[in-house]
């Protein structure tokens, strides 16, 4: 029997995911967890695996289409099915020979020899892509045999899925529910998929006695305002943060005359790309360990600390706005974090972040110091207390010894969720952060 | 006349009292329910009105309390016997399932034990996991007791007084996390009868079948519902035993989905009792499997998070709702 592929939910929220790429084409061979497509869903790509084994077919999605939760994207017959690549004729394994002579023995680990043997199977029948034969191999070729043993009557006596309401109804009205999709978990028919009969006009869409793949067409940057999910994500974000969370400011200037001698210092030592955002997570990694009441949220209208200083930094995409995040962050040596906070950004920008990169975070860093910007207030990402919006070093007038001097500095622009925090608190964390920068020196202390 | 609230605590007091009042032969008997007014104060007041031969404090006991309970009723009285937290059950469970629920049957109907237990359920009020379960289901489970699960002020008065003039013995379970609750209670006599279902609210999509603590939650799911496009009609059986399959068969009919959810343990539960009635009762009519949410298969934990996490709550019978609708 068929096997259906279905978007999977990968997040309570998720609603639709985009099928990016196939990895495997109708037709192909595939084993169950194997991946067979690449989709993308809130903010991150992932690799969507076989549930199967079994031949790949009834592709219904194409690359870019999105797809609501749950629907069917495509099947996985059993190689009994579907027709496959494999030439006519030519059985699976067909070039070992047949003979079953003792130096033509197939590889195959210890226990899958056991389970073949077990099952009666004959292992130089089983075939696998690394030429190497392991349980689930054995697993499958015996599950799709078994397929192949039933007789081939139409699947008569074989109930099709369907809930027990949408069964009554089709047999209160005469219809056939195998000719039926079922949009039902499992494609299981539900009362929605049962053509409609004395049900108003235009409740329903069309019909679906076809597998009619029920997606949008791929939108594409800078046409039509149709935007990625990236974006789409972005923007609910960040309404629902500036509507629900009251934000208040908190900007000071500071004196990064010190932090520059150490980020000469620190790309001397550590041979790496050191950036001013490094150092600015290393910092605020440990002034909110000095401070955790700022490693909080507003949930559910009580505070929530949490127990690890997990610091997220926003990261520009081509086509919207991603969070990864330096988890434990305050645990980190700067060599180390550099490597990560390297790796997260590349794969952001490859769009393979995976949902662990950007969950868990406190805490963001925005950093537009590298367009110019003086500073900026950044909107909070939820459900974070706190956002720090970091604008460019560059040399100003300050006073020093009652002297007009001119040295590098920073403005720094703390956005807050008054929910979870107040002036105060805010502004000594802010202060504490400011000291930390001017004297990165008393991180030793 | 405008509508009168009372506390749900308040309402359970003022049931008894007028129980008492209207009929000498009804007493209470427990833990501190006396000069203590019962340690969640519920029953403030009646040993002054009443008298300590009426509102008697009991050694702690509970298998000897509920004992004389048991002799009283068979002897003419109608006692409200108090079993201060739920889990306390475990200790009395001799006398309501070998004596109480028997005695009637075995001695070819001569014998009536019409006796009230009143006790509680319900977590989250931080009391550890011997003084936080919901073990309505056991009693529920035994031939010839009756489980009254009043889910706001004005169940918690009329189901008691139904109780308190029933001839068979009755379990009633109060959510000690709602004595503070308001809600309107009408002023003077009104019983609610055992065996009748009430729909807390009509809807068309998904049927919530909502039990005592569960009824609350369940409305403030079905508003999020509301907000997503989901009509959910919310309905409370109100006594365990007798139940009324009919009035949940018939919703789920109407709405082909059910969710029940109640704050026992979920594992041979309430909610499987249930799910099975609906199940059974409106097979063809069902578009999805029946889903139950019960409490977490746990010791109740003392840690307030942990704890909140173990007992369904509005966010998760909402998402679960939603999720049988696949919306």
């Amino acid at each position: 029997m068929a096997t259906n592929v279905i978007m999977p939910a990968l997040e309570l929220a998720q609603e639709t995911g985009k099928l990016l790429r196939w990895i495997k084409a109708p037709g192909d061979a595939v084993r169950k967890g194997e991946p067979i497509a690449e989709i993308e869903t809130d903010k991150v790509t992932m690799e969507l695996e076989a549930p199967a084994s079994g031949i790949l077919s009834a592709v219904t999605a194409r690359e870019g289409d999105v797809i609501p939760v749950g629907h069917t994207i495509a099947q996985i017959a059993s190689a009994a099915e579907a027709p496959t690549r494999t030439p006519a004729g030519k059985a699976p394994g067909g070039e070992v020979s047949s003979g079953g002579a003792a130096d033509a023995r197939p590889k195959a680990s210890p226990l899958a020899r056991k389970i073949a043997e077990e099952h009666g199977v004959d292992l130089t029948r089983v075939k696998t892509a690394s030429g190497k034969i392991e349980k689930a191999d054995v697993l499958a070729y015996v599950e799709s045999q078994r397929v192949v043993a039933t007789p081939a009557n139409g699947g008569a006596g074989h109930l099709v899925a369907a809930s027990p309401k949408a069964r009554r109804l089709a047999a209160e009205r005469g219809i056939d529910l195998r000719a039926l999709k079922g949009s039902g978990p499992g494609g299981a028919v539900l009362v929605m998929d049962l053509p409609l009969v004395g049900v108003p006009a235009g409740t329903v869409a069309a019909p679906v006695t076809q597998p009619t793949p029920v997606t949008q067409p791929a939108s594409r940057k800078g046409e039509g305002g149709g935007v990625g999910t990236v974006w789409r994500i972005m923007a609910e974000r960040m309404t629902a943060s500036w509507t629900s969370a009251p934000h208040f400011y908190l900007v000071r200037e500071v004196n990064v005359t010190r932090l520059v001698a150490w980020l000469a210092t620190a790309r001397k030592q550590t041979g790496a790309h050191v950036t001013y955002t490094d150092l600015l997570v290393k910092l605020v990694a440990a002034t909110l360990v000095q401070h955790p009441r700022v490693n909080v949220s507003w949930k559910d209208g009580a505070l929530e600390r949490h127990p690890d200083v997990n610091v997220g930094l926003a990261v520009a995409l081509e086509d919207g706005l991603v969070v990864p995040v330096l988890h434990r962050a305050d645990t980190l040596g700067l060599a180390e974090l550099v490597t990560r906070r390297e790796d997260l950004v590349a794969r952001a920008q490859a769009g393979k972040l995976r949902p662990a990169d950007i969950q868990g975070g406190v805490f963001t860093i925005s950093n537009l110091g590298m367009y110019g910007v003086d500073a900026f207030s950044a909107i909070v990402n939820p459900p974070q207390a706190a956002i720090l919006a970091v604008g460019r070093v560059t040399d100003r007038v300050v006073p020093l010894d009652g002297q007009p001097a001119v040295q590098p500095t920073m403005v720094l622009t703390l956005s807050c969720d008054h929910r979870a925090l107040d002036g105060a608190r805010g502004a000594q964390f802010l202060g504490a952060l400011a000291d930390l920068i001017e004297e990165p020196l008393a991180l030793l202390l | 006349m405008a509508e009168r609230e009372l506390t749900y605590g308040e309402a359970v007091k003022e049931a008894i009292a007028e129980e008492m009042r209207r009929d000498p032969r009804v007493f209470l008997i427990g833990e501190d329910v006396a000069e203590a007014g019962h340690p969640f104060k519920t029953l403030v007041g009646l040993v002054q009105e009443f008298g300590t031969e009426r509102v008697i404090d009991t050694p702690i006991s509970e298998p000897g309390y509920a004992g004389i309970g048991v002799g009283a009723a068979m002897t003419g009285m109608r006692p409200v016997v108090d079993v201060m937290f739920g889990d306390f059950i475990t200790l009395t469970m001799d006398q309501m399932v070998n004596q109480a629920a028997k005695a009637h049957y075995m001695s070819g109907g001569k014998i009536k034990v019409p006796i009230v237990f009143r006790t509680t359920l319900g977590a989250t009020r931080r009391s550890a996991a011997q003084h936080s379960q919901s073990l309505h289901a056991w009693v529920s489970h035994v031939p010839g007791l009756k489980v009254a699960l009043p889910s706001g002020p004005y169940e918690a008065k009329g189901l008691m007084k139904t109780a308190i003039r029933d001839d068979s013995p009755v379990v009633i379970f109060e959510d000690k996390m709602m004595y503070r609750v308001k809600g309107p209670v009408p002023e003077g006599d009104y019983t609610i009868p055992f065996g009748v279902a009430e729909v807390k609210r009509a809807g068309k999509d998904v049927t919530i079948v909502a039990t005592s603590s569960m009824v609350p939650v369940s409305l403030g799911a079905a508003k999020l519902l509301e907000e997503v496009g989901i009509s959910a009609e919310v309905i409370d059986p109100r006594t365990t035993w007798p139940l009324d399959k009919q009035a949940l068969i018939d919703s789920a009919k109407k709405t082909s989905r059910a969710l029940v959810v109640d704050e026992g343990y979920e594992r041979y539960g309430v909610t499987a009792e249930i799910a099975s009635v609906i199940a059974e009762g409106a097979f063809y009519h069902l578009d999805a499997p029946v889903r139950r949410m019960g409490a977490m298969d746990v010791p109740v934990p003392f840690s307030p998070v942990l704890e909140d996490l173990t007992v369904p709550s509005e966010k998760t019978v909402f998402e679960a709702a939603r999720a049988l609708c696949r919306k």
